[in-house]
C-alpha cells in the first residue's frame, strides 16, 4: 500500500542537521545578490578605517597603530552581526515575508544556526583584507596565535546573537533599524575597541566594562597580540554571558507563537 | 469685465517672489516633523565626531585640539546639505510625488531657490550648538572674526547647491543614495575637515583640494581662529566654482522637460 508510507519523522539530530543544511542554502541563495556587495562593502570599511584613522594623526604612534588594526577587525565582525542581520530581518517584517520564513517545515534554531555560518562567510574576508592592510600600512607586530579562534568565534556569535534578539523581539522595521543606526554610532565611537579603554572619561569606560564590545575587542586583541591585554578570563566571563542571555532571549522569542 | 480680473500673470518680479515665498512655505511645513531630528543629527554629526576624534588621541596638543572644534561647523553642515537635501528628493522619486512637484504653477527656478534658502537657515542652530559643544569639551578660546559670517553662510548654501544639484540630475534614487553614503565616510574618516591637511600623502591632499570638504572646514576655520589658516582666497574661490557649477546643472535640470 504506497498511501501507508510513513511520514518523514521531525525530529532527532539527522533531521535537525538536514534542515540546517537546507536552512544554510537558503540563506546563501538568498543573499546571492547581496552577498558580493556585502563582502566589499565589509572589506571597504575594513581598510578604510584602518587606512582613515591614520590621517587623524600627523605621525601615527605605534600603540595607536596596533590599537586600529586590531581593533577594525572587531568592528567588522560586530557590524554583520549587529547591524547588517537585524537590517534583514527588518526588511522582511517590511515586505511582510518574515511569518513566510518561520512557516517553513524545519527547526528554527536551525534559521539561526545557519545565519551565523552565513556571518561567518561575510566576516571573515573582510577582518583578513583588515589585518593585512594594517600590517602593510603600519607595520605592526602581530603575534597571532590559536586564541584568535575562539575568540573570533565567541565574538561573531555573541554580536550575531544580539542582534537576533533585538530583530526578532522589536515588531517595527524602523525602530529596528534606528537601533542598528545608534548601535553603530556607538561601536565606532564610544566604546573603546579602536583605542585604549584609558582614552575614555572615567564613567564612560566604567560603563563599557559591562557592556560586550570592549571585551569582543580584548578576546580578539589578546589572540593578536602580545603583552596588551589584561583581565582577559573576565573578558571572557562576560562575554560568555551576553551570549548566554542573547540566546536565551532569541530562544524565548523563536519559540513563541502569535 | 470681471471675467478677467482674476487672472493671474505667470511672470514677472512680484510673481517670482510670491512664488518664492510660497514655496519656502510649503517645503518648511512638509519638514514640519523632521526640523527637531535634523538638529540632533547635526549635534551628533558636529559634536558627536568631535568628542570621538579626540578619543583616539592619548594626549590632544591643543593645536590638535583647535582643528577639530573648529571643523565642528563643517561636519554639521554636510548632513544637512549632502544626506538632507538629496533625501527628501529621493523620497519624492520613491513616493512618486516627484513629478507633482514640478508640476506645481510656480517657476522651478523659484523651488530651487526656496530650497537654497530654506536648508541653510535649518542648518545654522545644529552648526552653532555643535561649535559651542565642541568648544567646551576642549575648553578651547576661540577667535571669532566677522568672516564666520560669510563663510558659514557659503558653506552650507555650497553644500545645499551641490546636493540639490546632484540628486536631481541623477534619476535613480538608490545611486543618489549609495553617493550619499560614500560622501559621509568619505567626511568622517578621510577628510582634512578637523584634521589639517598636512597630515595626508601629497597625492590625497592635491585631491581634496579639488574637493569641496577641506575649503568649507578652511573658511569656518578661518573666522574662528587666527594665525592657523592660510590660502583663503583659494578657498573661497573653490566653494564658489562648486556653488556656481552646481547651480549650472540644477538649472539644466529644472528647463529639461521629459
Amino acid at each position: 500500500m504506497t498511501a501507508g508510507t510513513i511520514p518523514a519523522l521531525r525530529s532527532g539530530p539527522r533531521y535537525w542537521w538536514r534542515s540546517f543544511l537546507m536552512m544554510t542554502r537558503w540563506e546563501i541563495v538568498g543573499l546571492r545578490l547581496l552577498l558580493p556587495i556585502t563582502v566589499f562593502v565589509q572589506l571597504l570599511t575594513g581598510a578604510g578605517f584602518v587606512l582613515g584613522v591614520g590621517l587623524f594623526f600627523g605621525q601615527i604612534p605605534p600603540r595607536a597603530a596596533l590599537f586600529v588594526s586590531t581593533g577594525v577587525i572587531v568592528i567588522t565582525l560586530a557590524t554583520v552581526g549587529l547591524v547588517l542581520g537585524p537590517q534583514l530581518i527588518a526588511g522582511q517584517k517590511a515586505q511582510q515575508t518574515y511569518d513566510f520564513i518561520w512557516s517553513l517545515p524545519v527547526p528554527r534554531s536551525t534559521a539561526a544556526a545557519a545565519w551565523i555560518v552565513t556571518n561567518t562567510i561575510i566576516a571573515v574576508p573582510g577582518m583578513v583584507v583588515a589585518l593585512v592592510v594594517a600590517n602593510i600600512r603600519y607595520d605592526i607586530d602581530l603575534v597571532i596565535s590559536i586564541g584568535i579562534l575562539p575568540g573570533a568565534l565567541l565574538t561573531l556569535y555573541t554580536a550575531t546573537m544580539l542582534g537576533y534578539a533585538i530583530a526578532h523581539s522589536i515588531k517595527q522595521p524602523m525602530l529596528i533599524n534606528l537601533i542598528t543606526q545608534v548601535t553603530i554610532f556607538a561601536l565606532t565611537g564610544f566604546s573603546p575597541v579602536n583605542f585604549p579603554k584609558e582614552q575614555l572619561p572615567g564613567w564612560l569606560a566604567a560603563l563599557n566594562e559591562v557592556l560586550p564590545l570592549l571585551h569582543m575587542a580584548n578576546v580578539m586583541r589578546a589572540g593578536l597580540t602580545e603583552g596588551i591585554v589584561t583581565g582577559l578570563t573576565r573578558s571572557y566571563a562576560v562575554l560568555g554571558l551576553w551570549a548566554v542571555a542573547a540566546t536565551m532571549v532569541t530562544g524565548w522569542v523563536l519559540r513563541r507563537r502569535q | 469685465m470681471t471675467a478677467y480680473a482674476n487672472t493671474v500673470i505667470r511672470r514677472g518680479a512680484g510673481y517670482w517672489w510670491g512664488s518664492f515665498v510660497s514655496m519656502l512655505r510649503f517645503d518648511l511645513v512638509s519638514l514640519r516633523n523632521e526640523l527637531m531630528a535634523v538638529a540632533v543629527l547635526q549635534v551628533l554629526m558636529g559634536a558627536g565626531m568631535a568628542i570621538i576624534y579626540g578619543f583616539y588621541f592619548e594626549e590632544i596638543p591643543e593645536v590638535v585640539a583647535t582643528y577639530i572644534v573648529t571643523g565642528t561647523p563643517a561636519l554639521a553642515i554636510v548632513p544637512v546639505g549632502m544626506a538632507l537635501v538629496p533625501g527628501v528628493v529621493m523620497q519624492h522619486k520613491f513616493d512618486d510625488t516627484y513629478d507633482f512637484l514640478w508640476s506645481l504653477p510656480v517657476p522651478r527656478l523659484a523651488i530651487a531657490a526656496s530650497n537654497f534658502v530654506l536648508f541653510t537657515g535649518i542648518a545654522l542652530p545644529g552648526v552653532a550648538m555643535s561649535l559651542l559643544v565642541a568648544a567646551w569639551r576642549y575648553d578651547i578660546d576661540l577667535a571669532v572674526s566677522w568672516s564666520i559670517v560669510p563663510a558659514v553662510l557659503l558653506a552650507a548654501l555650497m553644500a545645499n547647491s551641490v546636493g540639490f544639484g546632484f540628486a536631481h540630475a541623477i534619476p535613480e534614487p538608490r545611486v543618489t543614495n549609495l553617493i550619499v553614503n560614500v560622501i559621509i565616510f568619505l567626511v568622517l574618516l578621510f577628510s582634512p575637515v578637523a584634521f589639517p591637511i598636512s597630515n595626508f600623502p601629497d597625492w590625497f591632499a592635491s585631491v581634496h583640494r579639488g574637493l569641496p570638504f577641506f575649503h568649507m572646514a578652511n573658511v569656518v576655520r578661518g573666522g574662528l581662529t587666527e594665525g592657523l589658516v592660510d590660502g583663503l582666497a583659494a578657498s573661497y574661490a573653490v566653494l564658489g566654482l562648486w556653488m556656481v557649477g552646481s547651480w549650472v546643472v540644477v538649472a539644466w535640470v529644472v528647463s529639461r522637460r521629459r
